[in-house]
């Protein structure tokens, strides 16, 4: 048996409720919020979808780090099971939180590749070797589950920033060989929600699932925003 | 409330997307609207591992895809549509390079292809292994480019309105508030994906749950060929998370308890490489005749990487290590993976054609909620994907050109009150004394146990009557939850109210059919009967359960012949 | 969240904490800075009496612990600005775990060495 004490929220008031859920060998926490629903309180509300660690729905707060629920097996915690919402976004109810600024903000940053010679009609092959392919590739698993952000120091005092997630993805386009729109996308990362916000916590490379550095696309975004600018201003 | 758009896209997967964008592209001056139940990236289709089929490179021709994915489908598949879709796979593989998918590379910077089951050539396109994962993104991220694009995330459709054998729109609960709203539209497209959770033991995500299939079908647009459920050779023990073909298109062996490659009984030439429906027979027959290995969950089969070393496993197969890892507790660089057949892909659905146009004027179905029928009795694995893609695209073309030349369509007051009624007094106010979780968690046991790999009359039968039985039950369910803002409690037991209303359909369909062809295998009819069978099955509503006719499968080149590997 | 997402105490790696102590130092650093201009404009009373009795109030043996807290608060700002400028070139975050640890011990390295001087200075 493992006691998971979910904090709740219905709309008007917060509070922790805790349930038994009986745990076995390789059980998720994912499966313990479904155990809850499905036999103790069906009012319960959690976001999954993929169970595999890839949809990036079900990201909340587990012992008081950002997990995804699905990952994340209830015996390694031991018998005490905490589950809150990801902090930095409004709660919608229980351990569902809105997602709608997360997505405008990823929107915001271009993140689709950027071609003059685009030909929908006739798309023609494009050729990239596996060593280009690999300087952004990391940057491409990005499931946009939303744990960096909930635990950006930067992000929790300005709304607006643009966040972790959002400059990965504008870093992943930059560096893809592919590209063309790096100067379209320096322009909306250099303002004053973009890259200079960051302060190096580190805490979205340390909460990431997908392991992928959010904090270095931040800084090799940084770095080339920076010489971007130095070059208009020097005329090159 | 109303909204009104001149294009309305239900579901926000990769058929979904790509109408989207197709019709984007159609026309700068369509408003479209795409509404899914998850926010787009969240689709089922990210799930899409091992790769797309696409004709791209010398050797490989249209002429030899169509005939794999003609014979994979045991003839069922209709051959103009096979024809036709073969030919638009390469420029979907293109365009999504265009868009920053990132394929996988050959040395000199060419898109990378690899073998994969059912394929005499090489030619699944592939972005490691997680190639659904990857096009998923790419589509959205080029979706979100199109400013008349407007996207509805986290509604959850209710109902299809349909006048006059003419579409009028959608209804759709907006999660977050609860409130129901009604999407009007000259032409709507359907791309809601399979009906996978109707299984316990299933590759699906939570949320696939034949929403779009049932609404179809409840407004009297027939479902083709649902007892085709196809089963995955592979998949993870104990959750069923899906172990790519890719595997032993990279050179993955499969086990049995003495060690030994049984495919080569059941599958002389291509091995492990066979069509799904053949290897997971394979499996389940050794499984049956005691040939599994044990363990925690039941007997299973052994997916043995090991030979293939970390540095290939790393380089092609790192989601497959990591979800091994994570979800079973095995490094398949150290160990064989454990794996049993697992339900997969639902080769049935909404009767299209291959212009993805329904009976319904307006109404357009693609992806996996259709039946075009390319895929037939069995898909080969990468057909998915790339039939997303390619009528994906054709229906987003088709609804954008209906569109242009339809009038305005409405959703009348009377309408709106009876959809609003009927969620919000019958449903959410109504009390009873059944759980619906209860009723799905006896639909899937019955599923798993009497509508697996191999079926037989009596089982069949018993399948039938217990779903009725479930169906009678759920008149009279209770939702706890009362509250309005993100019931996802209401949300479940409505797509339990779907689920049932398909395994019906399933059922029945597969009791019927008395032959085996494809994923549908009969005990008590181990053959393949062309001269009765080679039919497609349509269901159509009725009140009392489903009323069937068949109709002829298009053969054009490929006469029937008999399926060998 | 607002600023308490800066002080929150549980789930918070050694990184956000350092994150955390470089605001709190900056702070106190930029209140040593006030109070040092404070002084040095004093020195405009050309007699020295204004500057001597400030100087009298802060230069003391009681006060030494004040004095060796702000050196730890400069020392532990510089160290870890540089490991900070470090990653902010996109530089070795790899090796975050191994910098932090090394800053670490440098900043202690550097205050003890610094308290041993400055306590055989007021001592001596």
């Amino acid at each position: 048996m493992a006691e998971f004490r979910v904090r709740r929220y219905d709309g008007f008031r917060s509070y922790w409720q805790s349930f038994e859920v009986p745990a076995k060998r390789g059980m998720t926490v994912l499966e313990g919020l479904y155990y809850i629903k499905e036999n103790l309180d069906s009012s319960l509300a959690f976001r999954a979808s993929c169970r595999m660690g890839i949809c990036g729905s079900c990201a909340v707060k587990i012992n008081g780090k950002p997990r995804l629920a699905c990952e994340t097996q209830i015996l390694f915690l031991g018998d005490k099971i905490t589950v809150e919402p990801l902090e930095n976004y409004r709660v919608i109810k229980d351990l569902v939180t809105d997602f709608e600024g997360f997505f405008a903000k990823h929107k915001a940053v271009k993140p689709y590749l950027i071609r003059k010679d685009e030909n929908y009609e006739e798309p023609k092959e494009l050729l990239q070797t596996p060593e280009q392919l690999n300087e952004y590739y990391v940057f491409t698993l990005c499931i946009k589950c939303g744990a960096c952000y909930s635990v950006c120091p930067a992000a929790s005092t300005l709304d607006s920033y643009l966040g972790p997630a959002a400059m990965a993805a504008a870093y992943r386009f930059c560096a893809d060989s592919r590209d063309e729109g790096q100067r379209d996308r320096y322009e909306v990362v250099s303002s004053s929600q973009g890259v200079w916000r960051c302060h190096l916590a580190m805490e979205c490379s340390e909460v990431c699932p997908k392991n992928i550095e959010p904090a270095k696309a931040v800084q090799m975004l940084r770095r080339s925003t920076a010489f971007s600018i130095l070059r208009g201003i020097l005329g090159w | 409330m109303r909204v009104q758009h001149d294009i309305v896209i239900v579901g926000a997967g990769l058929a979904g997307m790509r109408a989207a964008i197709a019709a984007a592209e159609k026309s700068s001056r369509l408003s479209i609207a795409i509404i899914a139940k998850t926010y787009p990236i969240r689709c089922h289709s990210v799930c899409a591992e091992g790769g797309t089929a696409a004709v791209l490179r010398e050797g490989d021709s249209f002429d030899l895809h169509a005939w794999d994915t003609v014979k994979g489908s045991d003839f069922l598949a209709d051959q103009d549509a096979v024809e036709f879709f073969v030919r638009e796979c390469p420029k979907e593989i293109l365009r999504l390079d265009n868009w920053g998918c990132p394929w996988s590379r050959n040395e000199d910077g060419t898109i990378a292809q690899r073998p994969f089951g059912g394929h005499s050539f090489n030619r699944a396109t592939f972005a490691k292994d997680r190639t659904g994962f990857h096009e998923v993104h790419t589509l959205y991220e080029r979706m979100i480019k199109y400013d008349n694009v407007e996207i509805y995330p986290e509604y959850f459709i209710t109902n299809l309105i349909i006048e006059e054998n003419t579409v009028q729109g959608v209804s759709a609960i907006e999660l977050k508030t609860g409130n129901l709203v009604f999407f009007e539209a000259k032409s709507v497209v359907f791309a809601t994906g399979g009906a996978g959770r109707l299984y316990g033991f299933t590759t699906y995500s939570h949320q696939v749950t034949g929403d779009g299939m049932t609404l179809a079908y409840r407004n009297g647009i027939p479902l083709k060929d649902m007892e085709f459920i196809q089963f995955h050779p592979t998949g993870l023990i104990p959750s069923g998370i899906l172990m790519t073909e890719g595997c032993r298109g990279e050179g993955g062996y499969l086990l049995n308890k003495n060690g030994e490659r049984f495919m080569k009984k059941y599958a002389p030439e291509k091995m492990e490489l066979g069509p799904r429906d053949i290897v997971s027979r394979a499996m389940w027959t050794e499984i049956i005749e005691g040939r599994g290995l044990e363990g925690d969950y039941g007997p299973y089969i052994a997916l043995d990487l090991r030979h293939l070393g970390e540095e290939k496993i790393e380089e092609r197969l790192p989601l497959i290590r990591d979800a091994a890892i994570k979800f079973a507790g095995v490094d398949p660089v150290e160990e064989p993976i454990p794996v049993k057949p697992v339900a997969h892909y639902t080769m049935g659905g909404i009767h299209t054609n291959v212009r993805c146009e329904t009976p319904v004027k307006g109404f357009f179905a693609a992806g996996e909620c259709a039946c075009v029928s390319i895929h037939g009795a069995n898909r080969l694995g990468t057909n998915s994907t790339a039939e997303c893609l390619v009528f994906g695209r054709v229906a987003g073309e088709n609804a954008a050109e209906y569109a242009m030349n339809a009038k305005e369509n409405k959703i009348t007051e009377e309408a709106m009150r009876k959809e609003e009624s009927r969620i919000y007094d019958e449903l959410l106010g109504k009390s009873g004394d059944e759980s619906p979780y209860q009723i799905k968690r006896e639909l899937n046991e019955t599923m798993d146990k009497n509508m697996w790999i191999f079926r037989e009359e009596s089982e069949l039968k018993e399948a039938v009557k217990k779903i009725k039985e479930l169906k009678e039950r759920y008149r009279n369910v209770e939702i706890n939850d009362r509250s309005r803002g993100f019931n996802t409690d209401l949300m479940m037991t409505i797509e339990i109210g779907y689920m049932l209303d398909l395994a019906e359909v399933v059922a029945i369909g597969a009791l019927k059919r008395q032959e085996s062809r494809g994923a549908h295998y009969r005990i008590d009819y181990p053959k393949r009967d062309d001269e009765n069978w080679l039919k497609h099955t349509m269901a159509y509503y009725t009140p009392e359960g489903p009323r069937f006719e068949y109709i002829p499968v298009t053969v054009t080149k490929w006469e029937p012949v008999e399926r060998k590997y | 969240m607002g600023i308490s997402g800066w002080f929150k105490l549980g789930g918070r790696s050694v990184f956000s904490w350092a994150f955390t102590f470089q605001r709190l130092t900056g702070i106190v650093l930029l209140i040593y800075l006030l109070a040092h201009l404070t002084y040095l404009t004093s020195l405009l009373d050309k007699t020295g009496a204004t500057y001597e009795s400030m100087i009298s109030l802060t230069v003391s043996r009681q006060f030494l612990i004040f004095d060796l807290l702000l050196v730890l608060c400069g020392v532990f700002h510089g160290i870890n600005g540089l490991r900070i400028i470090i990653h902010e070139f996109g530089f070795a975050h790899e090796y975050r775990k191994p910098i932090i640890a090394v800053a670490a011990i440098l900043i202690v390295a550097v205050w003890l060495y610094a308290s041993y001087v400055m306590c055989s200075l007021t001592g001596g």
